[in-house]
C-alpha cells in the first residue's frame, strides 16, 4: 500500500537533511525549505523514506497510510 | 447553472436609522437584515415581532432542510453545513460561532452579531440542540460585538447555553482551527497537523451561516428557495467597500447580476473589482456576472466571505496591490518558512513592478507558485491568489508603469489594518 509524505510546516526549520537524503524527491527552495515533488510514496520506497522521516531534526516529516 | 431570479429585482433602498453602524441595505426582500431598516438593533421582543417564533427541529429535520437548501458556509470556504454536521464525532459536541471576521474589509458578521444577534443565536442554538451540544461558544474580536451578544443571550431563556469569548484579531487567527486553539487557551495560530475539527467533536461555522440556518428553519426549504438560483437558493450578505460611494453591508439574492449590486452601492465607475477579500481575486468589472459561488467561479473569481471591493480612476491600482501585498506578508504568523519568507519576497516583486522593473515579473510568478500549498493554513495560498490575479488583471497598468508610471497617486482605497 502506498503512503503519503507530509510536512508539518510549523515544525520545519529548513535544515535540509531530507533533501540531502532523498534528492530525487525533495529539493530546497531559495530559503532552504523543502519542496516535495512527489508526496505519494510507493511500497518499494517506503523503507528509504521512513528513514528520511526519522532523521528529520525538527520531527517535521510524517508518513501516513495513503488515502489521496 | 441557472441565473434566474425568482425575486423581484427592484432595489429597495432604505436609509440606515443609526449612523453609528455601518450602512445596510437589501436588494429584494430582506431576510437576515429584516427589521434593520426600522430598528438600529433587534432586541428579543422586536426580533420575535419581525421574524416570528423559531420552529424546533430534530437532527433529521435539520439535515433535511440544510441538504435541500444546499446551505453552504459563509465564512469563505463554502463547505456545506449538512456535511460538516454529519462528520461530527463524539457524543458531547460543541458548537462554535465564528464571528472573529478577521478579514479587514468584512463587516457582515459584526453587523449581524451586533444588530440582530438573536437570529445568529437562534440558528446556533437550534444546531446545538439538534446535534446534542450543550454549549454554543461565540468567538468575536470586537468588544462592542461581544457586549451585544452577551446582552442578547441574557435576555433569552436558552441564553445560559451561550458563552461569548473575545479572541485575537489577527488575519490568520480567524481560521477555524486557530480559533478553536485560542478558545481552548492555546495560541491563536493554525496548528501544523491537518486533523479535522469535526473529528474532535467541534462544529465551527461562520455567524452568517447560523443566521441563514435560522431563516431556513422559519421559511422551510421551499420558502427559502423562493429567491436565489436553483443551485444556490436564498440570499447572501456582501460587504462592499473600496471606492464605492455607498460602502456597507448588503443582502442580495444569490445570482443577482454584479452590475445591479455595484449600482446600489454607487460603484458603477469601478475600474477593477476584488471579490472574496484579500484571499480573493481581482477582476475587471463584469456587470452581467451573477453574484453566487458558481457565477463568480465562471469568471475565474471567488465569492469567499462576500467582500466586494472596488477601485476607481482616482488611485493607482498597482500601488493598491503593492500595499495589500505588503500587508498580507505582514499577516503571516511566521510559523511556516515558505510563508514567512515567500510572502515578503512576493510583496517586494510587486513593489519592483510598480516602480517599472520588468525583471520582477518572472520572480513574482515564481514566488507566487512557490508558496502555494506550503503552510499550516491557507494564508500563503490566498495571498498568492490575490497577487496572481491582481497582476493578471493589471496587465495594462504594468505596461504603463514600465514606461514611467500611470500618473495616479496611491490614495489607499483598499482598507488594511495597521501593519
Amino acid at each position: 500500500m502506498s503512503a503519503t509524505l507530509h510536512i508539518d510546516w510549523t515544525r520545519c526549520a529548513g535544515h535540509g537533511l531530507c533533501a540531502e537524503l532523498a534528492p530525487e524527491r525533495i529539493t530546497r527552495d531559495e530559503w532552504g525549505y523543502p519542496v516535495i515533488h512527489r508526496t505519494t510514496v510507493h511500497p518499494a520506497d517506503t523503507v528509504a523514506i521512513r528513514r528520511v522521516v526519522a532523521l528529520c531534526p525538527a520531527l517535521a516529516l510524517r508518513l501516513t497510510p495513503a488515502a489521496a | 447553472m441557472t441565473n434566474a431570479l425568482h425575486a423581484p429585482r427592484s432595489v429597495a433602498e432604505t436609509a440606515d436609522i443609526n449612523t453609528s453602524y455601518i450602512d445596510t441595505w437589501t436588494i429584494g426582500t430582506p431576510r437576515l437584515l429584516a427589521g434593520l431598516d426600522r430598528y438600529p438593533t433587534l432586541d428579543a421582543r422586536t426580533h420575535l415581532a419581525v421574524h416570528g417564533p423559531l420552529p424546533g427541529a430534530d437532527l433529521a429535520k435539520l439535515l433535511g432542510l440544510l441538504e435541500t437548501a444546499g446551505l453552504s458556509g459563509r465564512g469563505g470556504a463554502g463547505f456545506p453545513l449538512a456535511t460538516k454536521i454529519l462528520a461530527l464525532q463524539g457524543n458531547r459536541p460543541t458548537v462554535v460561532v465564528n464571528g472573529s471576521e478577521s478579514e479587514p474589509a468584512s463587516h457582515k458578521d459584526r453587523t449581524l452579531l451586533q444588530r440582530t444577534p438573536h437570529l445568529v443565536l437562534d440558528g446556533a442554538l437550534a444546531v446545538a440542540t439538534a446535534v446534542g451540544a450543550r454549549l454554543v461558544k461565540v468567538a468575536v474580536h470586537d468588544p462592542a460585538v461581544a457586549a451585544a451578544v452577551r446582552s442578547a443571550s441574557r435576555s433569552r431563556p436558552d441564553g445560559k447555553r451561550v458563552r461569548v469569548q473575545i479572541t485575537s484579531g489577527s488575519f490568520v487567527a480567524g481560521e477555524a482551527r486557530a480559533l478553536v486553539r485560542a478558545l481552548n487557551g492555546g495560541p491563536a495560530l493554525p496548528p501544523g497537523r491537518h486533523d479535522h475539527l469535526t473529528s474532535r467533536g467541534v462544529l465551527v461555522a461562520n455567524a452568517e451561516t447560523f443566521a441563514q440556518t435560522a431563516v431556513l428553519l422559519r421559511l422551510g426549504s421551499w420558502g427559502y428557495g423562493q429567491t436565489g438560483t436553483r443551485r444556490e437558493p436564498g440570499t447572501t450578505l456582501l460587504t462592499i467597500g473600496g471606492a464605492a460611494g455607498r460602502p456597507g453591508v448588503v443582502e442580495v439574492p444569490l445570482g443577482t447580476p454584479l452590475g445591479i449590486v455595484l449600482r446600489s452601492a454607487r460603484a458603477e465607475n469601478a475600474r477593477y473589482l476584488i471579490t472574496g477579500g484579500y484571499h480573493g481575486t481581482w477582476l475587471a468589472p463584469l456587470p452581467e456576472a451573477p453574484v453566487s459561488r458558481a457565477g463568480l467561479a465562471g469568471v475565474g473569481a471567488t465569492l469567499g466571505a462576500g467582500v466586494l471591493l472596488t477601485i476607481d480612476a482616482r488611485t493607482c491600482a498597482l500601488g493598491e496591490l503593492t500595499r495589500v501585498s505588503r500587508w498580507l506578508a505582514a499577516q503571516s504568523a511566521g510559523q511556516c518558512g515558505p510563508c514567512r519568507f515567500g510572502l515578503p519576497a512576493l510583496a517586494a516583486d510587486v513593489a519592483a513592478l510598480a516602480v517599472g522593473n520588468p525583471a520582477a515579473a518572472a520572480n513574482a510568478k515564481r514566488h507566487a507558485t512557490l508558496v502555494q500549498g506550503r503552510g499550516a493554513c491557507s494564508h500563503p495560498d490566498g495571498a498568492s491568489r490575490f497577487v496572481r490575479t491582481g497582476l493578471a488583471v493589471l496587465a495594462d497598468e504594468l505596461g504603463q508603469h514600465r514606461s514611467g508610471g500611470c500618473g495616479r497617486p496611491v490614495v489607499g482605497q483598499l482598507p488594511i489594518g495597521a501593519i
